[in-house]
């Protein structure tokens, strides 16, 4: 072994180059997928995360407070290894007309409890205070997400029942196990006539479907028949919750996957030009006595040395650039424990990169195991010239100056470094052009969710509330919010529940006025088109399936004694605008409703402003315009999608170094092995100059046709795996996000392949130009 | 036929590379102490046959035995253990290993057959004295002229003391001065009983050295003569 690590040694030392190269690969890879798999991890981790802190109920069971006593359900306890309840619980219907538009005519459950800790679901009050006396309730909100302030009206402080009974919001907490709407105290639940009991449970294994319905199952027995009335589980509130980051984790598995594959291409490419610029040094190693085994374990070794620094170094880099990013990612979620870089990553990184290296290295170490000595050792100083001469003579017809035909034919002299250098241009190019188009539409994207481009709402205050009330009609109000000194954009809304001929299910459409088409909504098309006449509907393909329609359908609409007959001519994307319901024009609203009367704070506007507003002041001018007119920030970006937005650039900035270094080693290992051709042509009267151009334009050749052939191919990537990445994450991507690319920015990577392969080959080009031809004769 | 003194036996060796007949039907004998000289026009097959008594390349028909073993009947990495213990080679282009300094490429040579490091860069600087190039130990070969170079290579090539040292045009890229020392090193072996097989163009060389001339023509043995040492 001892001369094999004697050879190795020497050659790691003597490759320095190489080696730098191959371990910075590994080093910026093992960074990105310790980043990545880091994101993957806390996206999918912080539920289970919060719901361990908060000591989340893995089963809540409701049960028939008439079929079951207290006594009973405290003393059953099948397996469980901590309980809480019973607590009353009841269901109640709101106003319809209350001030809280969430909660207006919607079924309430509501539970009596004494505080908000307990052994089981801890409620977090990030707002005001828990329930003490009668007339107080606690309501059951998510925290406001990292960014945004919690905005309550005066009115929000109210909920009042379908009977007229009315509470006062004395606080807002959250239960990650949703174990009801809202919180009365203990002795406060009587008046509202509870009928039901609700017991809540952890368990020692509750991770699967299966392990829940078998607790579920035991806590059936043993109680008399229909005491349980309804269970839910810790997996399914999970499942929901988890949606809304859920989003990007496909998008950022599908990067994770392509460092990793880009990785092994260029390691194995940057050990395949060893191999091939080594066949001199393979055939020594063999004349000398050495079995192919230990030729290979030369060559492995002096990948491995590299390749471990690298993994060692970037796993630390990874790990500590994830974690101020993840924290910053996590913190809004409503999931206050700290996150950060779970120690399986870190040991998956350790023990994977190498792995992955010395695997893309056994490929090209097996052909030094196979080459025959004797070839080795002559093949080492034979370029092949039939094909390149002929090639030359072809080039030499053309106009050219001799050291740029004469470049031009240079890599077809050697075709299988040819190969490899193209090789890696070609998947340099697609890399990038993939990863920046696919991080852009990652940014689209999130701009859409955060309403980038509609960041200023406005609803004017109802009339109840005891504030002052805006005297103005609709289009006095958008004409009053297109005169504050910074407005760019107005766009108005209304939201008027229909009824679709022949469909039970009443239907939400959402008419829209002023500005809509330019503010970016039109650009949310997935097929179809945006409005463009009237009686045209457009809507998210979840309200149309509810409905029963597609694209190019016909429904007839119905509010009050009027009908419409209308079109549905798009699909758009849920996120906009607002939640998913149908879109439609105003001038459709005014078909179908002529004389209904628009009650100010019915309309909702969404304003763009002019870059540089300060918004403050501008949320402050509105309001001093019209004291009736709530005003707030909608925009300023979600921390996680800033996070993801950041990770995604970063990961394709690692990508591009990556790709970037493949390619420069590559053409500069190619380059070196050329030093002999320059002395030669040196020799037979070359200046040192023409030795420049032609070696320059040799690998020019293959950066030019790398570029034309990876940008395409970088186009369809995006084009295939996006779509597909969207379809895991139950996302329809309108056409506008998938529209990434701009012709400047692809003659940009184009070029860009073309700058490394030229500055690549330059530098070594221009230092074997400068030695003497002895210099370079001597050292053959 | 096989004597104990028989280093190398060639039976009927032939040697195809596609439509290219290299070797054909080469039957040759060299007894231990001998120095044979392969002479011949350039493309006869000199440095093919080299190869398959090397073991570096497998012959296409025929046997090729060197001290007893048969070369056909082993698998690549027999072949190399048969090449580290038995055989020395030097080639016209010296093929040392660039990344090592001359002390090394020379001491590597033992390390492969299990020699201690402290050991081998012993004999090889033992070597390297006798061949008058220890002062230049630790150049790398990139630093050193070719006759030193070649020097290095004889060193390398003495290093496990082979039953066979093979050179293939030795002082082809030398000039005759430096030539000339890399003859009289080899005469020298020689005498003190190293086996060798030598290809070369230069009549002088093989005169000096060989006590037999091997003549090649079209990958067949055109003429053998004796020459009565000198
Ligand atoms: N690897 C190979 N592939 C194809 N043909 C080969 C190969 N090696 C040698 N040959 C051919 O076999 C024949 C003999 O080659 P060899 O190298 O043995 O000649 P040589 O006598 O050593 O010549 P020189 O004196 O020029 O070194 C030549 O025609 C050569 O072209
Ligand atoms: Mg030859």
């Amino acid at each position: 072994m001892s001369a094999v690590w004697r050879a190795s040694r020497a050659a790691v030392r003597r490759r320095r180059l190489q080696t730098f190269v191959i371990g910075l690969v590994v080093l910026l890879s093992t960074a990105s997928i310790v980043v990545a798999l880091a994101l993957l991890d806390a996206s999918s981790a912080p539920f289970d995360r919060a719901f361990a802190e908060r000591r989340g109920a893995h089963v809540v069971a409701t049960y028939d407070a008439a079929a079951v006593t207290d006594a009973q359900l405290a003393g059953h306890r099948p397996d469980v290894t901590a309980i809480a309840g019973p607590f009353r619980q009841a269901t109640v219907d709101t106003s319809r007309d209350g001030n809280v538009p969430r909660l207006q005519g919607r079924p309430l459950t509501v539970v009596g409890r004494a505080d908000p800790g307990g052994p089981v679901d801890t409620v977090d009050i990030w707002h005001g205070r828990w329930v003490t006396g009668p007339g107080e309730v606690v309501l059951n909100e998510a925290p406001p997400a990292a960014g945004y302030q919690a905005r309550f009206r005066p009115e929000d402080d109210r909920v009042t029942l379908a009977d007229g009974t009315t509470f006062t919001v004395v606080g807002r907490g959250y239960s990650i196990s949703r174990t009801a709407d809202a919180w009365v105290a203990p002795d406060r639940i009587a008046a509202l006539r509870p009928t039901t009991v609700q017991m809540l449970y952890r368990f020692a294994d509750a991770g699967t479907t299966s392990e829940v319905d078998g607790h579920v199952a035991a806590l059936r027995t043993g109680l008399p028949p229909d005491a349980l009335v309804a269970t839910q589980s810790h997996l399914v509130v999970k499942e929901t919750i988890a949606a809304g980051p859920g989003a990007y984790v496909p998008f950022l598995v599908v990067f994770g996957v392509l460092g990793l594959i880009v990785a092994v291409l260029i390691v194995g490419n940057v050990v395949s030009g060893a191999v091939v610029s080594g066949y001199r040094h393979i055939g020594v190693l063999k004349a000398m006595g050495f079995t192919p085994r230990q030729v290979v374990a030369v060559y492995l070794a002096m990948v491995s040395v590299p390749a471990v620094v690298g993994c060692v170094l970037g796993t630390v880099l990874g790990d500590l650039g994830a974690r101020p990013l993840l924290r910053s990612a996590f913190l809004g979620l409503g999931f206050g424990a700290e996150v950060g870089v779970a120690p399986w990553i870190d040991v998956a990184a350790l023990v994977g990169a190498p792995a992955v290296v010395l695997l893309a290295a056994l490929v090209p170490a097996l052909r030094a195991y196979r080459l025959s000595a004797a070839e080795a050792i002559s093949a080492g100083s034979a370029p092949r010239p039939g094909r390149a001469l002929r090639v030359q003579r072809a080039l030499g017809g053309i106009r050219l100056p001799r050291a740029v035909s004469l470049g031009l034919g240079l890599p077809f002299a050697r075709p299988a470094r040819t190969a490899l250098t193209m090789a890696a241009v070609v998947l340099g190019v697609v890399t990038v052009t993939f990863a920046t188009g696919m991080s852009e539409t990652v940014r689209r994207y999130s701009d859409l969710t955060d309403l980038k481009d509609t960041p200023i709402a406005v609803r004017p205050l109802r009339p109840d509330g005891g504030q002052p009330v805006t005297q103005r009609s609709v289009p006095e109000v958008e004409q009053l919010l297109r005169s504050v000194p910074g407005t760019t954009r107005v766009a108005g809304g209304l939201d008027l529940e229909v009824s679709i001929v022949g469909d039970r299910e009443p239907a939400t459409v959402y008419f829209v006025r002023g500005d809509v088409p330019a503010m970016g909504f039109a650009d949310q098309i997935v097929t179809g088109r945006w409005l463009r006449a009237p009686d045209e509907v457009v809507a998210p393909s979840t309200v149309l399936h509810d409905h029963g329609l597609a694209v190019g359908d016909r429904a007839t609409v119905r509010f009050g004694a009027r009908e419409r007959s209308v079109t549905v001519v798009g699909e758009i994307m849920s996120t906009a605008p607002g939640w998913p319901r149908m879109v439609a024009g105003w001038d459709t609203f005014e078909r179908l409703a002529p004389n209904y009367r628009i009650l100010p704070h019915e309309m909702y506007y969404a304003l763009a402003v002019a870059p540089g507003t300060d918004t403050g002041r501008y949320l402050a001018a509105i309001r001093t315009a019209d004291p009736g007119l709530d005003v707030w920030d909608n925009g300023g970006s979600n921390s996680y999608t800033t996070a993801v937005v950041a990770l995604s650039t970063v990961l394709t900035l690692l990508l591009g170094l990556v790709a970037a270094l493949g390619v420069f080693n590559t053409v500069v290992l190619n380059t070196r092995d050329r030093r002999r051709d320059l002395g030669m042509l040196k020799s037979i009267g070359m200046t040192p100059r023409q030795v420049v151009v032609m070696m320059v334009t040799s690998m020019a050749a293959l950066g030019v046709v790398g570029g034309l052939l990876g940008v395409p191919l970088g186009m369809l990537a995006h084009r295939v795996v996006v779509p597909i990445t969207a379809d895991a994450a139950n996302l329809s991507l309108a056409k506008a996000l998938l529209q990434v690319w701009q012709p400047g920015g692809l003659a940009l990577l184009a070029g860009a392949g073309l700058a490394i392969t030229v500055l690549g080959a330059l530098l070594p080009a221009r230092s074997a130009a400068r030695l003497t031809i002895a210099e370079v004769l001597h050292n053959e | 036929m096989t004597t104990d003194a028989t280093v190398v036996l060639l039976d009927g060796v032939r040697k195809e590379y596609g439509d290219t007949t290299a070797l054909d039907g080469v039957s040759l004998s060299i007894r231990a102490g001998e120095a044979v000289a392969v002479m011949g026009p350039s493309g006869c097959g000199k440095s093919t046959l080299l190869n398959m008594i090397a073991g570096l390349d497998r012959p296409t028909a025929g046997t090729v035995v060197v001290q007893g073993e048969d070369l056909g009947r082993k698998n690549e990495t027999g072949l190399a253990l048969f090449r580290r213990h038995r055989i020395g080679m030097i080639f016209q282009f010296f093929n040392l290993l660039d990344d090592l300094p001359a002390l090394d490429n020379v001491a590597l040579a033992a390390q492969l057959t299990g020699s201690k490091a402290g050991p081998a860069r012993q004999r090889a600087l033992e070597l390297l004295d006798e061949l008058g190039i220890a002062d230049r130990r630790n150049a790398y070969p990139a630093a050193l002229s070719g006759g030193e170079r070649q020097r290095v290579a004889v060193a390398r090539a003495l290093m496990n003391r082979p039953a066979l040292l093979l050179a293939d045009e030795p002082t082809g890229a030398l000039d005759s001065r430096a030539g000339e020392q890399v003859m009289d090193l080899l005469l020298d072996l020689n005498q003190i009983g190293q086996t060798l097989l030598i290809v070369t163009h230069d009549e002088r060389l093989a005169t000096r050295c060989a006590s037999r001339v091997v003549e090649l023509a079209d990958g067949r043995i055109a003429r053998e003569r004796t020459l009565e040492k000198a």
